[in-house]
């Protein structure tokens, strides 16, 4: 894809973003980024007997950052990707699929959205390893 | 109603121009260059002001290895190739309320190239105009611009400046937000390698949100209610020398511009090493 079209896709992702919108019901709700300083997400995240069950974004900022991250949700739930595949994801190819002539120097920015939604993960894969592993211990006290 | 730039009782009206002005001079390309100079890399790609050319703060002003501005040979080039001579005037406009047309004419002026405006209202009011925008970039011919020495210590200020200002009670503003002002807010959640160890601010430096200097369509608020804001609630004084900074000295330049050209201050640097030097300077003081 030429500049010019990877800038058109993500143009269209900016006007039309993917799974934009609060999850009421969220497991996890992940900040990421600065709304002073290039762009900011909020992930929301349901999870599923440990798959992931919803996935949603609210954000403001650039062009890049917003978009990248509606390419990602639309990546991860378009394919079904497992959390510990959505954790083994590689930023350099993440950058690769938005377009790397289009990011430019701006990496940061378009790997944002992916940033924000492992650590959503991840802090989903915590609370729940703690709720299984507390669990027994509230029954014996 | 909307105030003229001549009404609004700046100190140097001169530093800044309208839309009115810029839609009329589009074809002077001779004697003028409109830069535009944004926060969002791909604004320019999408539409830009006819005859405009993009200088991106980060490809084109930082240089790739250092911590520090692109070198005199690089900047007497850039300016050659976007068809800038010495005596061409540059008028900036950009995304955010200006803020990285400002950051790009600071840096401009550490090279000595006077001859720089901005555009009141930046892109946001153009856009709300209605005016006309393009995606044909232009081509100049080139220009020669002949290698200019750089002068930092007029307007940019490093740590061992700031020190040299803290012990004389030397007033500062640090124009981030509440929350970084305070250390509430240390970075960005996931790129530490942005942010700072600690959080908090430069002793005795006052808090002034950097956008409060403008108004909702982009343009700078009137003279008089820039003194209430860094007068009045911050306690500056003209005559004083300032020392501007925020988080990399980008934010602050806009401030740098607001006290020195629009309320005529005349010793304004910014501090462009700003929290994420001073944050994780060993034993920096540090005000919470």
């Amino acid at each position: 894809m030429s500049r010019q079209q990877q800038i058109a896709v993500l143009l269209q992702h900016y006007q039309d973003p993917r799974y934009q919108g609060i999850l009421e019901d969220a497991d996890v709700v992940m900040p990421g980024g600065s709304p002073e300083c290039g762009g900011s997400v909020v992930i929301y995240l349901i999870g599923e007997e440990g798959r992931i069950g919803g996935l949603s974004f609210t954000g403001q900022g650039d062009i890049i950052s917003q978009a990248a991250t509606s390419m990602i949700l639309e990546q991860v739930l378009d394919e079904g990707l497992s959390m510990d595949e959505v954790i083994a994801l590689d930023y350099e190819a993440f950058v690769d699929r938005v377009g790397r002539e289009a990011v430019g120097s701006r990496t940061r920015n378009a790997t944002l959205g992916l940033s924000t939604l492992k650590s959503a993960v991840r802090k989903y894969q915590r609370d729940t390893l703690y709720a299984n592993s507390s669990e027994p211990a509230r029954k014996a006290g | 109603m909307e105030q003229d730039i001549e009404q609004k009782g700046y100190a140097h009206p001169e530093a800044l121009v309208s839309t009115d002005w810029v839609a009329e001079h589009l074809s002077d390309t001779e004697n003028i260059r409109i830069v535009e100079s944004d926060e969002d890399v791909l604004l320019y790609d999408i539409g830009h002001i006819q005859n405009s050319v993009k200088i991106d703060w980060v490809e084109d002003l930082n240089d790739p290895l250092v911590r520090d501005y692109l070198d005199p040979e690089h900047f007497a080039r850039l300016m050659g190739e976007k068809g800038i001579g010495p005596e061409t005037t540059v008028v900036f406009y950009g995304d955010k309320n200006n803020w990285w047309a400002t950051y790009a004419l600071w840096v401009f002026q550490l090279f000595g190239h006077e001859n720089v405006v901005v555009m009141d209202g930046g892109r946001v009011k153009w856009e709300q105009e209605g005016r006309e925008m393009t995606q044909e970039v232009p081509s100049f011919p080139s220009k020669d611009y002949p290698v200019p020495t750089r002068d930092d210590a007029q307007i940019r200020a490093f740590k061992e400046d700031v020190e040299k200002h803290l012990e004389k009670h030397g007033p500062m503003v640090d124009v981030r937000s509440p929350g970084e002002y305070s250390g509430e807010l240390l970075h960005m959640p996931d790129y530490p390698q942005e942010g700072a160890l600690r959080g908090g601010h430069i002793p005795g430096a006052a808090n002034v949100p950097w956008a409060r200097a403008v108004k909702e369509d982009g343009s700078f608020k009137s003279a008089d209610e820039l003194k209430e804001i860094y007068e009045g609630e911050a306690g500056l004084n003209q005559g004083d020398d300032v020392i501007a900074y925020c988080r990399i000295g980008e934010r602050s330049s806009h401030t740098w511009f607001v006290l020195k050209y629009l309320l005529g201050y005349d010793k304004v640097r910014n501090y462009d090493g700003s929290w994420t030097e001073w944050g994780n300077a060993v034993r920096a003081p540090i005000e919470r």
